[in-house]
Protein backbone atom coordinates (compact mmCIF):
# COMPACT_ATOMS: atom_id res chain seq x y z
CA UNK A 1 0.00 0.00 0.00
CA UNK A 2 2.64 2.29 0.53
CA UNK A 3 6.06 2.66 -1.20
CA UNK A 4 9.08 2.22 0.68
CA UNK A 5 10.07 5.75 1.00
CA UNK A 6 7.28 6.91 2.32
CA UNK A 7 7.18 5.38 5.37
CA UNK A 8 9.09 8.27 7.17
CA UNK A 9 6.00 10.78 6.36
CA UNK A 10 3.08 8.42 6.86
CA UNK A 11 3.35 8.61 10.76
CA UNK A 12 3.21 12.47 10.46
CA UNK A 13 0.65 12.03 7.64
CA UNK A 14 -2.11 9.56 9.64
CA UNK A 15 -2.33 12.39 12.55
CA UNK A 16 -2.37 15.16 10.59
CA UNK A 17 -5.44 13.04 8.76
CA UNK A 18 -7.47 12.47 11.50
CA UNK A 19 -6.24 16.24 13.07
CA UNK A 20 -8.38 17.46 9.64
CA UNK A 21 -11.43 15.08 10.60
CA UNK A 22 -11.58 16.54 14.43
CA UNK A 23 -11.14 19.86 13.15
CA UNK A 24 -14.03 19.31 10.60
CA UNK A 25 -16.29 17.96 13.15
CA UNK A 26 -15.68 20.26 15.57
CA UNK A 27 -16.06 23.12 12.62
CA UNK A 28 -19.54 21.44 11.97
CA UNK A 29 -20.95 21.21 15.76
CA UNK A 30 -20.09 24.84 16.32
CA UNK A 31 -20.88 26.54 13.17
CA UNK A 32 -24.48 25.00 12.69
CA UNK A 33 -27.10 25.89 15.09
CA UNK A 34 -28.69 21.98 14.82
CA UNK A 35 -31.11 23.15 17.68
CA UNK A 36 -32.60 25.33 15.41
CA UNK A 37 -36.44 24.48 14.85
CA UNK A 38 -39.71 26.35 13.55
CA UNK A 39 -41.12 28.06 16.07
CA UNK A 40 -44.74 28.14 14.76
CA UNK A 41 -45.19 24.56 14.44
CA UNK A 42 -43.93 23.89 18.12
CA UNK A 43 -46.16 26.55 19.48
CA UNK A 44 -48.92 24.19 17.82
CA UNK A 45 -48.01 20.89 19.20
CA UNK A 46 -46.80 22.42 22.70
CA UNK A 47 -50.04 22.85 23.54
CA UNK A 48 -51.30 19.82 22.66
CA UNK A 49 -48.24 17.97 24.58
CA UNK A 50 -49.60 19.19 28.24
CA UNK A 51 -53.02 17.11 27.75
CA UNK A 52 -52.31 13.91 27.77
CA UNK A 53 -51.34 13.93 31.43
CA UNK A 54 -54.22 15.92 32.33
CA UNK A 55 -56.20 13.30 30.07
CA UNK A 56 -54.71 9.85 32.62
CA UNK A 57 -56.42 10.33 35.69
CA UNK A 58 -60.27 10.39 33.62
CA UNK A 59 -60.77 6.69 33.77
CA UNK A 60 -61.89 6.25 30.52
CA UNK A 61 -64.21 2.54 30.08
CA UNK A 62 -62.88 0.59 26.94
CA UNK A 63 -64.62 2.37 23.76
CA UNK A 64 -67.94 0.48 22.18
CA UNK A 65 -65.34 -1.80 19.56
CA UNK A 66 -64.39 -4.12 22.68
CA UNK A 67 -68.39 -4.60 23.44
CA UNK A 68 -68.57 -5.07 19.63
CA UNK A 69 -66.38 -7.67 18.88
CA UNK A 70 -66.95 -9.45 21.79
CA UNK A 71 -69.61 -11.92 21.12
CA UNK A 72 -67.71 -12.59 17.40
CA UNK A 73 -64.48 -14.33 17.91
CA UNK A 74 -64.83 -15.85 21.42
CA UNK A 75 -67.20 -18.25 20.95
CA UNK A 76 -65.87 -19.95 18.06
CA UNK A 77 -62.39 -21.20 18.91
CA UNK A 78 -64.25 -22.46 21.79
CA UNK A 79 -66.51 -24.36 20.08
CA UNK A 80 -64.05 -25.13 17.57
CA UNK A 81 -61.21 -26.32 19.74
CA UNK A 82 -63.18 -28.66 21.72
CA UNK A 83 -64.48 -31.60 19.38
CA UNK A 84 -61.32 -31.76 18.13
CA UNK A 85 -59.41 -32.46 22.12
CA UNK A 86 -62.00 -34.49 22.95
CA UNK A 87 -61.07 -36.68 19.77
CA UNK A 88 -57.61 -37.02 20.49
CA UNK A 89 -57.76 -37.51 24.21
CA UNK A 90 -60.56 -40.35 23.13
CA UNK A 91 -57.81 -41.57 20.78
CA UNK A 92 -55.47 -41.77 22.92
CA UNK A 93 -57.50 -43.45 25.43
CA UNK A 94 -58.70 -45.96 22.82
CA UNK A 95 -55.27 -47.56 22.26
CA UNK A 96 -54.95 -48.04 25.83
CA UNK A 97 -57.78 -49.94 26.43
CA UNK A 98 -58.01 -51.82 23.26
CA UNK A 99 -56.73 -54.94 24.33
CA UNK A 100 -58.51 -54.95 27.54
CA UNK A 101 -62.20 -53.35 26.92
CA UNK A 102 -63.28 -53.75 23.46
CA UNK A 103 -66.94 -53.61 24.76
CA UNK A 104 -66.48 -50.19 26.73
CA UNK A 105 -64.80 -48.43 23.46
CA UNK A 106 -67.69 -48.93 21.38
CA UNK A 107 -70.28 -47.64 24.26
CA UNK A 108 -67.51 -44.74 24.55
CA UNK A 109 -67.48 -44.35 20.70
CA UNK A 110 -71.55 -44.40 20.55
CA UNK A 111 -71.65 -41.51 23.43
CA UNK A 112 -69.00 -39.67 21.28
CA UNK A 113 -71.21 -39.41 18.65
CA UNK A 114 -73.91 -38.22 20.71
CA UNK A 115 -71.45 -35.67 22.06
CA UNK A 116 -70.34 -34.33 18.72
CA UNK A 117 -73.96 -34.32 17.44
CA UNK A 118 -75.10 -32.01 20.37
CA UNK A 119 -72.46 -29.43 19.64
CA UNK A 120 -73.11 -29.52 16.37
CA UNK A 121 -76.47 -28.08 17.15
CA UNK A 122 -74.80 -25.98 19.66
CA UNK A 123 -73.03 -24.80 17.52
CA UNK A 124 -75.58 -24.09 14.56
CA UNK A 125 -77.55 -22.43 17.50
CA UNK A 126 -74.60 -19.89 18.34
CA UNK A 127 -73.95 -18.59 14.79
CA UNK A 128 -77.50 -18.13 13.94
CA UNK A 129 -77.50 -15.57 17.55
CA UNK A 130 -74.29 -14.21 16.50
CA UNK A 131 -75.65 -13.90 12.66
CA UNK A 132 -78.62 -12.37 14.27
CA UNK A 133 -76.69 -9.89 16.41
CA UNK A 134 -74.48 -8.62 13.25
CA UNK A 135 -77.55 -8.11 10.88
CA UNK A 136 -78.83 -6.15 13.45
CA UNK A 137 -75.76 -4.15 14.15
CA UNK A 138 -75.53 -3.72 10.61
CA UNK A 139 -78.82 -2.71 10.20
CA UNK A 140 -78.06 0.27 12.87
CA UNK A 141 -75.23 1.17 11.39
CA UNK A 142 -76.38 1.73 8.11
CA UNK A 143 -77.93 5.28 8.93
CA UNK A 144 -74.85 6.35 10.83
CA UNK A 145 -72.95 5.80 7.43
CA UNK A 146 -75.03 7.79 5.56
CA UNK A 147 -74.40 10.52 7.42
CA UNK A 148 -70.92 9.87 7.69
CA UNK A 149 -70.25 10.85 4.08
CA UNK A 150 -72.11 14.04 3.88
CA UNK A 151 -70.44 15.56 7.19
CA UNK A 152 -67.74 18.20 5.90
CA UNK A 153 -64.21 16.72 6.67
CA UNK A 154 -61.59 19.91 6.43
CA UNK A 155 -57.77 19.11 6.40
CA UNK A 156 -58.06 20.89 9.96
CA UNK A 157 -60.07 18.72 11.49
CA UNK A 158 -58.54 16.05 10.07
CA UNK A 159 -55.19 16.99 11.33
CA UNK A 160 -56.40 17.60 15.37
CA UNK A 161 -57.83 13.83 14.84
CA UNK A 162 -54.58 12.58 13.95
CA UNK A 163 -52.73 14.66 16.16
CA UNK A 164 -55.63 12.96 19.14
CA UNK A 165 -54.69 9.53 17.83
CA UNK A 166 -50.83 9.71 18.28
CA UNK A 167 -51.51 11.01 21.76
CA UNK A 168 -53.69 8.59 22.93
CA UNK A 169 -51.30 5.75 21.76
CA UNK A 170 -48.78 7.63 24.00
CA UNK A 171 -50.99 8.24 26.78
CA UNK A 172 -50.60 4.53 28.40
CA UNK A 173 -46.83 5.47 29.44
CA UNK A 174 -48.26 8.63 31.65
CA UNK A 175 -49.32 8.21 34.98
CA UNK A 176 -52.13 10.16 36.83
CA UNK A 177 -52.20 13.39 37.87
CA UNK A 178 -55.55 12.60 39.88
CA UNK A 179 -55.56 15.97 42.08
CA UNK A 180 -56.13 18.50 39.54
CA UNK A 181 -58.80 16.24 37.81
CA UNK A 182 -60.67 16.28 41.11
CA UNK A 183 -60.11 20.30 41.16
CA UNK A 184 -61.85 20.43 37.73
CA UNK A 185 -64.54 18.48 38.01
CA UNK A 186 -67.34 20.82 38.78
CA UNK A 187 -66.20 23.44 35.91
CA UNK A 188 -66.63 19.73 34.12
CA UNK A 189 -70.11 19.24 35.25
CA UNK A 190 -70.70 22.74 34.32
CA UNK A 191 -69.65 22.48 31.09
CA UNK A 192 -71.86 19.24 30.57
CA UNK A 193 -74.96 21.07 31.58
CA UNK A 194 -74.21 23.79 29.08
CA UNK A 195 -73.50 20.84 26.27
CA UNK A 196 -76.89 19.61 27.48
CA UNK A 197 -78.72 22.66 26.84
CA UNK A 198 -77.43 23.29 23.67
CA UNK A 199 -78.45 20.26 22.65
CA UNK A 200 -81.89 20.34 23.82
CA UNK A 201 -82.66 23.51 22.17
CA UNK A 202 -81.97 21.48 18.83
CA UNK A 203 -84.08 18.84 19.57
CA UNK A 204 -87.67 17.82 18.13
CA UNK A 205 -89.43 16.92 21.30
CA UNK A 206 -92.40 15.81 19.19
CA UNK A 207 -90.31 12.45 18.22
CA UNK A 208 -89.23 11.53 21.72
CA UNK A 209 -93.35 11.46 22.67
CA UNK A 210 -94.72 12.21 26.53
CA UNK A 211 -92.67 9.77 28.79
CA UNK A 212 -89.28 10.88 29.83
CA UNK A 213 -86.58 8.51 27.57
CA UNK A 214 -82.89 8.40 28.62
CA UNK A 215 -79.81 8.17 25.84
CA UNK A 216 -76.66 7.81 26.54
CA UNK A 217 -73.92 8.97 23.85
CA UNK A 218 -70.59 8.42 23.46
CA UNK A 219 -69.18 11.90 21.88
CA UNK A 220 -65.48 12.25 20.58
CA UNK A 221 -65.15 15.73 20.31
CA UNK A 222 -62.05 17.70 19.22
CA UNK A 223 -60.31 20.78 21.08
CA UNK A 224 -62.35 23.26 18.58
CA UNK A 225 -65.91 22.21 20.26
CA UNK A 226 -66.55 20.15 16.93
CA UNK A 227 -67.29 16.42 16.77
CA UNK A 228 -64.82 13.96 15.45
CA UNK A 229 -66.78 11.76 13.98
CA UNK A 230 -70.42 10.83 14.79
CA UNK A 231 -72.01 10.13 18.29
CA UNK A 232 -72.67 6.66 19.23
CA UNK A 233 -75.58 5.76 20.60
CA UNK A 234 -74.92 3.42 24.19
CA UNK A 235 -78.07 3.31 25.10
CA UNK A 236 -81.12 3.65 23.17
CA UNK A 237 -84.44 5.25 24.29
CA UNK A 238 -86.46 2.09 23.10
CA UNK A 239 -87.31 4.59 20.08
CA UNK A 240 -85.58 4.69 17.06
CA UNK A 241 -87.14 8.39 15.60
CA UNK A 242 -85.91 10.00 19.50
CA UNK A 243 -82.95 8.41 19.14
CA UNK A 244 -82.43 9.77 15.81
CA UNK A 245 -83.76 12.91 16.74
CA UNK A 246 -81.34 13.60 19.66
CA UNK A 247 -78.31 12.34 16.87
CA UNK A 248 -79.02 15.15 14.61
CA UNK A 249 -80.04 17.75 17.53
CA UNK A 250 -76.24 17.04 18.58
CA UNK A 251 -74.67 17.37 14.88
CA UNK A 252 -76.71 20.85 14.77
CA UNK A 253 -75.10 21.85 18.20
CA UNK A 254 -71.74 22.52 16.66
CA UNK A 255 -69.57 23.52 17.73
CA UNK A 256 -70.35 22.50 21.39
CA UNK A 257 -69.20 25.07 24.48
CA UNK A 258 -66.19 23.76 25.57
CA UNK A 259 -63.73 25.22 28.72
CA UNK A 260 -60.96 27.67 27.39
CA UNK A 261 -58.56 25.66 29.42
CA UNK A 262 -56.38 23.10 27.34
CA UNK A 263 -56.42 20.57 30.48
CA UNK A 264 -60.01 20.61 30.79
CA UNK A 265 -60.99 20.76 27.15
CA UNK A 266 -59.20 16.99 27.20
CA UNK A 267 -62.00 16.01 29.49
CA UNK A 268 -64.34 16.65 26.83
CA UNK A 269 -62.12 14.77 24.01
CA UNK A 270 -64.12 11.53 24.38
CA UNK A 271 -67.51 12.68 26.17
CA UNK A 272 -70.44 9.91 27.74
CA UNK A 273 -73.52 11.71 27.45
CA UNK A 274 -76.19 10.81 29.37
CA UNK A 275 -79.58 13.14 28.01
CA UNK A 276 -83.39 13.26 28.71
CA UNK A 277 -84.76 15.03 25.90
CA UNK A 278 -87.90 15.60 27.74
CA UNK A 279 -86.05 16.72 31.34
CA UNK A 280 -86.98 20.33 32.26
CA UNK A 281 -83.43 20.96 34.03
CA UNK B 1 -43.41 12.88 18.77
CA UNK B 2 -41.93 13.58 15.68
CA UNK B 3 -41.27 17.00 17.05
CA UNK B 4 -39.34 15.54 20.23
CA UNK B 5 -37.09 14.06 17.07
CA UNK B 6 -36.88 17.49 15.67
CA UNK B 7 -35.92 18.84 19.11
CA UNK B 8 -32.76 17.19 19.49
CA UNK B 9 -31.22 17.12 16.31
CA UNK B 10 -27.34 17.24 17.06
CA UNK B 11 -24.99 15.42 14.27
CA UNK B 12 -24.54 12.87 16.51
CA UNK B 13 -27.96 11.58 17.11
CA UNK B 14 -28.68 11.99 13.63
CA UNK B 15 -26.46 9.37 12.66
CA UNK B 16 -27.38 7.09 15.07
CA UNK B 17 -30.83 7.47 14.38
CA UNK B 18 -30.37 6.71 10.28
CA UNK B 19 -31.09 3.22 9.55
CA UNK B 20 -28.33 0.53 8.78
CA UNK B 21 -27.14 0.94 4.91
CA UNK B 22 -26.80 4.81 6.02
CA UNK B 23 -24.89 4.23 8.24
CA UNK B 24 -22.68 1.63 6.26
CA UNK B 25 -22.49 4.06 3.83
CA UNK B 26 -21.19 6.78 6.54
CA UNK B 27 -18.75 4.07 7.63
CA UNK B 28 -17.74 3.65 4.14
CA UNK B 29 -17.55 7.37 3.59
CA UNK B 30 -15.15 8.18 6.31
CA UNK B 31 -12.77 5.71 6.28
CA UNK B 32 -11.96 6.97 2.35
CA UNK B 33 -11.71 9.90 3.44
CA UNK B 34 -9.50 9.27 6.13
CA UNK B 35 -6.95 7.51 3.50
CA UNK B 36 -7.38 10.06 0.94
CA UNK B 37 -6.29 12.68 3.60
CA UNK B 38 -3.38 10.09 4.55
CA UNK B 39 -1.85 9.93 1.11
CA UNK B 40 -2.70 13.76 0.87
CA UNK B 41 -0.42 14.55 3.15
CA UNK B 42 2.11 11.73 2.26
CA UNK B 43 1.95 12.78 -1.59
CA UNK B 44 2.36 16.47 -0.45
CA UNK B 45 5.89 15.65 1.85
CA UNK B 46 7.00 13.20 -0.87
CA UNK B 47 6.63 15.16 -4.23
CA UNK B 48 7.73 18.69 -2.31
CA UNK B 49 11.02 16.46 -1.04
CA UNK B 50 11.22 15.90 -4.46
CA UNK B 51 11.00 19.17 -6.08
CA UNK B 52 14.05 20.31 -3.36
CA UNK B 53 16.00 17.34 -4.25
CA UNK B 54 15.62 18.00 -7.95
CA UNK B 55 16.35 21.84 -7.23
CA UNK B 56 19.38 20.77 -5.16
CA UNK B 57 20.82 18.49 -7.41
CA UNK B 58 20.76 20.88 -10.24
CA UNK B 59 22.68 23.37 -8.72
CA UNK B 60 25.08 20.74 -7.35
CA UNK B 61 25.30 19.61 -11.04
CA UNK B 62 25.33 22.77 -12.90
CA UNK B 63 28.09 24.34 -10.57
CA UNK B 64 30.06 21.30 -9.45
CA UNK B 65 32.49 20.77 -12.73
CA UNK B 66 33.85 17.67 -12.33
CA UNK B 67 31.18 15.00 -12.54
CA UNK B 68 33.16 12.23 -11.52
CA UNK B 69 33.31 13.90 -8.24
CA UNK B 70 29.51 14.82 -8.31
CA UNK B 71 28.70 10.82 -8.97
CA UNK B 72 31.44 9.82 -6.53
CA UNK B 73 29.77 12.22 -3.98
CA UNK B 74 26.43 10.41 -4.55
CA UNK B 75 27.81 6.67 -4.45
CA UNK B 76 29.55 7.41 -1.25
CA UNK B 77 26.10 8.58 0.64
CA UNK B 78 24.60 6.28 2.41
CA UNK B 79 21.30 5.93 1.67
CA UNK B 80 20.46 5.28 -1.85
CA UNK B 81 19.87 9.05 -4.42
CA UNK B 82 16.46 9.51 -5.01
CA UNK B 83 14.49 11.77 -8.26
CA UNK B 84 17.52 13.43 -10.90
CA UNK B 85 20.24 12.47 -8.82
CA UNK B 86 19.61 8.80 -9.07
CA UNK B 87 18.88 9.27 -13.14
CA UNK B 88 22.17 10.67 -13.09
CA UNK B 89 23.77 7.81 -11.02
CA UNK B 90 22.00 5.17 -13.12
CA UNK B 91 23.27 7.18 -16.49
CA UNK B 92 26.52 8.06 -15.17
CA UNK B 93 27.55 4.32 -14.28
CA UNK B 94 26.40 2.94 -17.30
CA UNK B 95 28.26 5.42 -19.64
CA UNK B 96 31.66 4.84 -17.22
CA UNK B 97 31.02 1.19 -17.53
CA UNK B 98 30.88 0.88 -21.31
CA UNK B 99 33.68 3.35 -21.34
CA UNK B 100 36.24 0.93 -19.81
CA UNK B 101 35.11 -1.43 -23.21
CA UNK B 102 37.61 -0.21 -25.46
CA UNK B 103 36.37 -1.11 -28.28
CA UNK B 104 32.63 0.05 -28.29
CA UNK B 105 31.73 2.75 -30.87
CA UNK B 106 30.66 5.57 -29.40
CA UNK B 107 26.69 5.60 -30.49
CA UNK B 108 26.20 2.60 -28.47
CA UNK B 109 27.50 3.92 -25.62
CA UNK B 110 25.41 6.69 -25.96
CA UNK B 111 22.52 4.63 -26.53
CA UNK B 112 23.45 2.56 -23.04
CA UNK B 113 23.69 5.14 -20.79
CA UNK B 114 20.23 6.46 -22.38
CA UNK B 115 18.40 3.16 -21.81
CA UNK B 116 19.82 3.12 -18.89
CA UNK B 117 18.14 6.56 -17.23
CA UNK B 118 14.93 6.14 -19.45
CA UNK B 119 14.72 3.19 -17.28
CA UNK B 120 15.27 4.29 -13.75
CA UNK B 121 13.06 7.71 -14.75
CA UNK B 122 9.91 5.32 -15.65
CA UNK B 123 11.32 3.62 -11.83
CA UNK B 124 11.07 7.50 -10.34
CA UNK B 125 7.76 8.21 -12.71
CA UNK B 126 6.01 5.49 -10.95
CA UNK B 127 6.96 6.38 -7.68
CA UNK B 128 6.09 9.98 -8.16
CA UNK B 129 2.90 8.39 -9.43
CA UNK B 130 1.68 6.67 -6.52
CA UNK B 131 -1.76 6.54 -4.95
CA UNK B 132 -3.03 9.36 -7.35
CA UNK B 133 -5.26 6.79 -9.02
CA UNK B 134 -6.39 6.10 -5.42
CA UNK B 135 -7.32 9.88 -5.12
CA UNK B 136 -8.42 10.36 -8.53
CA UNK B 137 -11.01 7.44 -7.82
CA UNK B 138 -12.30 8.83 -4.35
CA UNK B 139 -12.93 12.28 -5.56
CA UNK B 140 -14.79 10.57 -8.81
CA UNK B 141 -16.70 7.99 -6.36
CA UNK B 142 -17.55 9.51 -3.21
CA UNK B 143 -20.07 11.71 -4.09
CA UNK B 144 -21.88 8.60 -5.33
CA UNK B 145 -21.89 6.45 -2.44
CA UNK B 146 -22.94 9.51 -0.19
CA UNK B 147 -25.84 9.99 -2.60
CA UNK B 148 -26.90 6.46 -2.71
CA UNK B 149 -27.05 6.97 1.14
CA UNK B 150 -29.17 9.84 1.01
CA UNK B 151 -31.27 8.37 -1.67
CA UNK B 152 -31.67 4.93 0.60
CA UNK B 153 -32.10 7.41 4.02
CA UNK B 154 -35.03 9.72 2.24
CA UNK B 155 -36.46 6.52 0.87
CA UNK B 156 -36.82 5.52 4.21
CA UNK B 157 -38.54 8.90 5.45
CA UNK B 158 -40.94 9.09 2.72
CA UNK B 159 -42.03 5.16 3.48
CA UNK B 160 -42.16 6.34 7.40
CA UNK B 161 -44.59 8.91 6.01
CA UNK B 162 -47.21 6.73 3.74
CA UNK B 163 -48.56 5.57 7.46
CA UNK B 164 -49.91 8.88 8.44
CA UNK B 165 -52.93 10.21 7.27
CA UNK B 166 -51.90 14.15 7.72
CA UNK B 167 -48.64 14.89 6.47
CA UNK B 168 -46.28 17.21 8.33
CA UNK B 169 -42.67 18.53 7.20
CA UNK B 170 -41.77 17.75 10.55
CA UNK B 171 -42.24 14.10 9.93
CA UNK B 172 -39.84 13.67 7.32
CA UNK B 173 -37.10 16.43 8.18
CA UNK B 174 -35.22 14.51 10.95
CA UNK B 175 -34.89 11.89 7.94
CA UNK B 176 -33.97 13.74 5.27
CA UNK B 177 -31.55 15.75 7.62
CA UNK B 178 -30.30 12.31 8.69
CA UNK B 179 -30.04 11.07 4.60
CA UNK B 180 -28.21 14.16 3.97
CA UNK B 181 -25.12 13.77 6.21
CA UNK B 182 -24.12 11.00 3.67
CA UNK B 183 -23.99 13.05 0.61
CA UNK B 184 -22.29 16.33 3.25
CA UNK B 185 -19.58 13.16 3.96
CA UNK B 186 -19.31 12.01 0.62
CA UNK B 187 -18.78 15.87 -0.84
CA UNK B 188 -16.35 16.32 1.83
CA UNK B 189 -14.12 13.29 1.11
CA UNK B 190 -14.51 14.01 -2.98
CA UNK B 191 -13.33 17.72 -2.73
CA UNK B 192 -10.47 17.29 -1.41
CA UNK B 193 -9.23 14.13 -3.43
CA UNK B 194 -10.05 16.19 -6.72
CA UNK B 195 -8.39 18.66 -5.79
CA UNK B 196 -5.02 16.98 -4.61
CA UNK B 197 -5.08 14.35 -7.46
CA UNK B 198 -5.21 17.83 -9.73
CA UNK B 199 -2.24 19.46 -8.16
CA UNK B 200 -0.55 16.73 -7.95
CA UNK B 201 -1.15 15.42 -11.10
CA UNK B 202 0.25 18.60 -12.52
CA UNK B 203 3.61 18.62 -10.17
CA UNK B 204 4.63 15.58 -11.35
CA UNK B 205 4.36 16.37 -15.00
CA UNK B 206 6.24 19.18 -13.98
CA UNK B 207 8.97 17.08 -12.31
CA UNK B 208 8.80 14.61 -14.83
CA UNK B 209 9.67 17.14 -18.14
CA UNK B 210 12.27 18.55 -15.87
CA UNK B 211 13.95 15.14 -15.31
CA UNK B 212 13.18 14.54 -19.13
CA UNK B 213 14.86 17.77 -20.27
CA UNK B 214 18.25 16.77 -17.11
CA UNK B 215 18.37 13.65 -18.95
CA UNK B 216 18.58 15.24 -22.98
CA UNK B 217 21.18 17.92 -21.41
CA UNK B 218 23.26 15.03 -19.64
CA UNK B 219 23.21 12.90 -22.68
CA UNK B 220 24.63 16.07 -24.78
CA UNK B 221 27.19 16.39 -21.76
CA UNK B 222 28.29 12.51 -22.23
CA UNK B 223 28.55 12.82 -26.17
CA UNK B 224 30.89 15.84 -25.67
CA UNK B 225 33.09 13.78 -23.05
CA UNK B 226 33.50 10.31 -25.36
Amino acid sequence: MLRQRENKDSFKAGVLSVAVHAVLLIALLISFNWKTTHPVSIAEVELWDSIPNNLAPKPLPPPEPVVKEAPTPEPKPVVEEKPKEDAKVDIALEKKQKELELKKLEQKKAEEDLKKEREKKEQALVQKKQLAVLQEEVNKDKPLKDKKETQKSNDALKKLAQEMLDEDKAQGNQQAIGAKAAANAGVVGEYQNKIRTKIRGNVNKTLCGDGNPELKFDIDLLPTGQLNGNPKLIKSSGNSACDGAVERAIMASEPLPLPSDAALKSQFRNLKLTFRPNDGN
Amino acid sequence: MSVSVANDMSIFSLVAGASLPVQLVLAVLIITSLFSWWYIFIKVASIKRAETDAEAFEHAFWTGGDLNKLFEGLTADRHKPQGMASIFEAGFKEYARHKQQVRMEVSDVMEGARRAMRATYNRELDELDAHLPFLASVGSVSPYIGLFGTVWGIMNAFRGLSNVAQATLSQVAPGIAEALVATAIGLFAAIPAVVAYNRFASSVDRLSVRYESFMEEFTNILQRKS
